[in-house]
């Protein structure tokens, strides 16, 4: 079957017909979306505080006019003229990169330069569009960006590590829709151990048994599912599906059992504060002072990379998820390298569980993963099942999240039910705009069965 | 064929034998009362506890007979009303808004029982039939005043669950108490909100709390289950003084002072729920029945609404005193909220009651 279509596909004569569908591409439908965007700026700053406007209540320069104050520390802040910097930015910026984007292309190297000029105007806006939004929004006020982006990145945590083991499950060709179900049971396994030890072993120690059973139990998880969806070859989704359903049950019985009872305090994880680097300003506060599950991302992150890529372990796993018969042939034992990448997936995403009762609240509630596992393998998709794409993916969906929140806190004038919306928002534009065709590993979902 | 006839006559005999029961029961006094709790136990902090609480007591006062059954999925609230029923019981209690339209039905085909429901309010009343609605408003009154004379930057803060009406009350309670600071006692004090949609999501509650350290705010409430107490509990540990909700969070989130930050609990701003369900089983069983319109109003007036002390925190004799003016006055009613305990939205000014009828009239009217 699989082999069939790769055929074909080669085959495929290839036949250069022009329609106006053609003409429709990424760049042009992003070209429209920042020329409407720059026209919103400029149109909704000079109405709302222009010089006819209503400026009560809103802080003003001594020119009189509004200002938005960007603040990073106790000490570095930064005024910024509301008005003048979004007209100059819409028209500048989104008008005009959108105008020259949708022009049409001279044949030769000038069209391709214009092309090229046109990709990076774009993705210099999409950049752009973070600090617009909160300087429109925070226009005749003041807020605080560092943490804005802090609290993304802590956010970002469980989405990332969620993406991660979804990476090491399906780039072996197992498809891995249990991961919420697999940091649910470790979020409730670990915090079940570190109360049950609590009283007998000092807390710092108990809170890291329990990170320690976190992963364990999400390893068992993980067992369970290769289990049945490698040696038993059931279908990979209903197997998964099981699993995020047992574990509800599961933690939420230990909840009732152990927790609501135990007198434990909610301890977390200890802060650490990285010597010389955290006191880098801004980018210190934002990756140099975090709890250890965060740092623990990005060691992950970095491994999962190499490991995948640079070694022969990766190399293995990215044949047997793209062609298992061809890599049984060379020796290869596909089973096994599939056993032990889903075991994988799961001891990281247990880890990514404990962030959840270990490192930020010190407590379990029922359900309190909150589909961020899902939401992990949507940006392991964004990041097209590679480590450093996925990491983007959680970073703007937890940046997005935290956006939401903040619209709320600088009260703009929008229903809290819609900006709650944001992240999903973002998701389906993201994924429908920017990242296009997502192509798994090719035999991703498909049991092995040697032949 | 008589094998089955004798499966028809046990089986009368059996409907026969209850029948007796569930008539006797009606026509005698008011003597057994059965708590139906929601997805949860009768000893998990929350509201499941205090219904219960209320319950015994009221048990142990009137001399009655009781049971509990503690619900283990949504799918099985009217098969355990159904129980309580069978069993002959007088009085069913039901925690929780969710049961409100299983017990609805329960009491429309059982007016010979009495059914109380905590923490709602029906449009159709029903004289077996009553809701527990809280003046949530009132709690978050006193915990804005508290706020709002606590704080010294200026900026007061409160996260908040899903935007279902005793949080929304919560919420105008909590920025009308800032409003009414800033009116009456000097204070120049702005207050920041967010809704966060869940209830289970503490880290997203963490994070809404980070935001509002980093944007000034120096004192949080939270108001929204799980989700605001992981918001508080992340500000105590960063130093922000904090305000708990429902119960006194001393004792459930911080532990009895056992987790790090107890010394930033300021306050909670507190429902008790087991005053409400005491007060209804006492109406029936002294035969007043329940009130006319199936709503009983648990607030300051009934001891219903509370502000908890502050423990382990430091604050001002005088701020105290405030604290207790506010709530005698709440209490004899020279103070409004504001805050329409229907709607739950703001319908005046904080203050003494004669700037309020307008608005209410227009309302009920």
């Amino acid at each position: 079957m699989v082999s069939a279509t790769t055929t074909a596909r080669a085959d495929a004569p290839i036949i250069e017909t022009k329609t106006w569908r053609d003409s429709i591409t990424r760049p042009r439908i992003f070209s429209v979306f920042f020329i409407l965007i720059g026209l919103w700026m400029v149109l909704s700053v000079t109405s709302n505080y222009g010089a006819d406007a209503d400026l009560s209540g809103l802080d003003v320069n001594e020119a009189g006019r509004v200002i938005t104050t960007l603040t990073f520390n106790a000490t570095q802040s930064l005024t910024i003229d509301t008005v003048t910097y979004a007209t100059v930015v819409g028209i500048v910026f989104y008008i005009l990169g959108g105008v020259v984007g949708l022009l049409p292309r001279p044949a030769g190297e000038l069209g391709q330069r214009l092309d090229r000029v046109t990709k990076y105007w774009l993705f210099v806006n999409g950049i752009l569009f973070i600090p617009t939004i909160m300087i429109i929004a925070a226009a005749g006020n003041s807020t605080n960006f560092t943490v804005l982006l802090q609290t993304s990145m802590r956010l970002a945590t469980p989405i990332v590590i969620g993406a991660l083991s979804g990476i090491w499950a399906e780039r072996s060709g197992v498809v891995n829709i249990a991961i919420e179900g697999m940091m649910l049971t470790g979020a409730g396994v670990g915090f079940v151990v570190f109360t049950l030890v609590a009283g007998t072993v000092p807390t710092s120690t108990g809170l890291w048994l329990g990170v320690l059973a976190a992963v364990l139990s999400g390893g068992f998880m993980a067992a369970l599912h290769a289990w049945l969806s490698i040696t038993f070859r059931t279908d990979q989704i209903v197997s998964g599906t099981v699993i995020n359903i047992m574990a509800l049950g599961l933690t939420s019985f230990l909840r009732r059992q152990v927790l609501l009872s135990s007198e434990a305090g909610r301890e977390t994880l200890q802060q650490i504060r990285i010597p010389v680097l955290a006191d880098i300003p801004i980018l210190g506060e934002i990756f140099f002072n975090g709890k250890p599950i965060f740092y623990a991302m990005f060691i992950l992150l970095i491994a999962t990379h190499i490991i995948l890529f640079y070694t022969r372990w990766g190399l293995r796993t990215r044949a047997v998820g793209e062609n298992p018969h061809a890599a049984d042939t060379l020796g290869i034992n596909v089973l096994r390298n599939r056993w032990i990448n889903v075991l994988i997936s799961g001891l990281i995403a247990g880890l990514g569980g404990a962030w959840f009762s270990l490192e930020t609240n010190g407590s379990f509630e029922d359900g309190m993963t909150s589909g961020r596992g899902f939401i992990g393998l949507a940006a392991m998709i964004f990041g097209k099942w590679m480590p450093f794409g996925a990491f983007g993916g959680g970073v703007l969906f937890g940046f997005s999240d935290a956006l939401g929140l903040r619209f709320q806190i600088l009260n703009v004038n929008i229903p809290e039910q819609f900006l709650q919306m944001t992240p999903f928002v973002v998701t389906m534009v993201v994924l429908a705009g920017l990242v296009g065709k997502a192509t798994p590993p090719k035999a991703d979902g498909i049991p092995y069965e040697k032949e | 064929m008589p094998r089955k006839l004798v499966h028809v006559v046990m089986l009368l005999a059996l409907v026969l034998s209850i029948v007796p029961v569930a008539v006797v029961s009606a026509q005698g006094d008011v003597s057994s009362v059965c708590l139906v709790t929601d997805v949860g136990r009768v000893n998990d902090g929350t509201f499941n506890q205090f219904a219960f609480d209320g319950m015994t007591r009221a048990v142990e006062d009137f001399n009655l007979d009781s049971t509990f059954i503690e619900t283990q999925a949504p799918t099985d609230y009217e098969s355990n009303i159904a129980t309580c029923i069978n069993e002959g019981f007088d009085i069913i209690v039901t925690v929780g808004f969710t049961l409100a339209d299983a017990t609805r039905a329960a009491a429309e085909a059982n007016p010979d029982r009495w059914f109380i429901v905590v923490d709602t309010d029906f449009a159709e009343p029903l004289p077996n039939l009553v809701g527990l609605q809280f003046r949530d408003d009132q709690a978050g009154f006193m915990a804005g005043v508290l706020a709002a004379l606590m704080s010294e930057s200026g900026t007061v803060a409160g996260i908040y669950g899903i935007a279902i009406p005793p949080v929304v009350r919560f919420r105008h309670g909590y920025e009308q108490g800032v409003a009414y600071a800033n009116a009456t006692f000097g204070t120049d004090v702005e207050v920041l909100g967010v809704y966060i949609d869940d209830f289970q999501a503490p880290d997203r509650g963490a994070s809404a709390a980070e935001q509002f350290i980093g944007e000034g705010a120096d004192v949080i409430f939270g108001a929204g289950g799980p989700t605001g107490s992981g918001g508080i509990l992340r500000a105590s540990q960063e130093g922000i003084k904090v305000i708990g909700v429902d119960q006194d969070e001393y004792f459930t989130t911080f532990g009895g002072g056992e987790t790090p930050g107890a010394e930033n609990l300021i306050s909670s701003a507190i429902k008790r729920v087991d005053i409400g369900v005491y007060d209804m089983i006492a109406a029936v069983v002294n035969g007043e029945g329940f009130p006319e319109n199936s709503v009983h109003i648990v607030e300051a007036a009934n001891q219903g609404i509370d502000i908890a002390p502050p423990h382990d925190a430091d604050v001002p004799q005088e701020v105290l005193d405030i604290l207790q003016m506010i709530k005698a006055q709440l209490e004899s009613g020279e103070l409004e909220t504001g805050v329409d305990p229907n709607t739950a939205e703001i319908v005046a000014p904080p203050g003494p009651p004669a700037a309020v009828p307008e608005a209410t009239e227009e309302v009920s009217g």
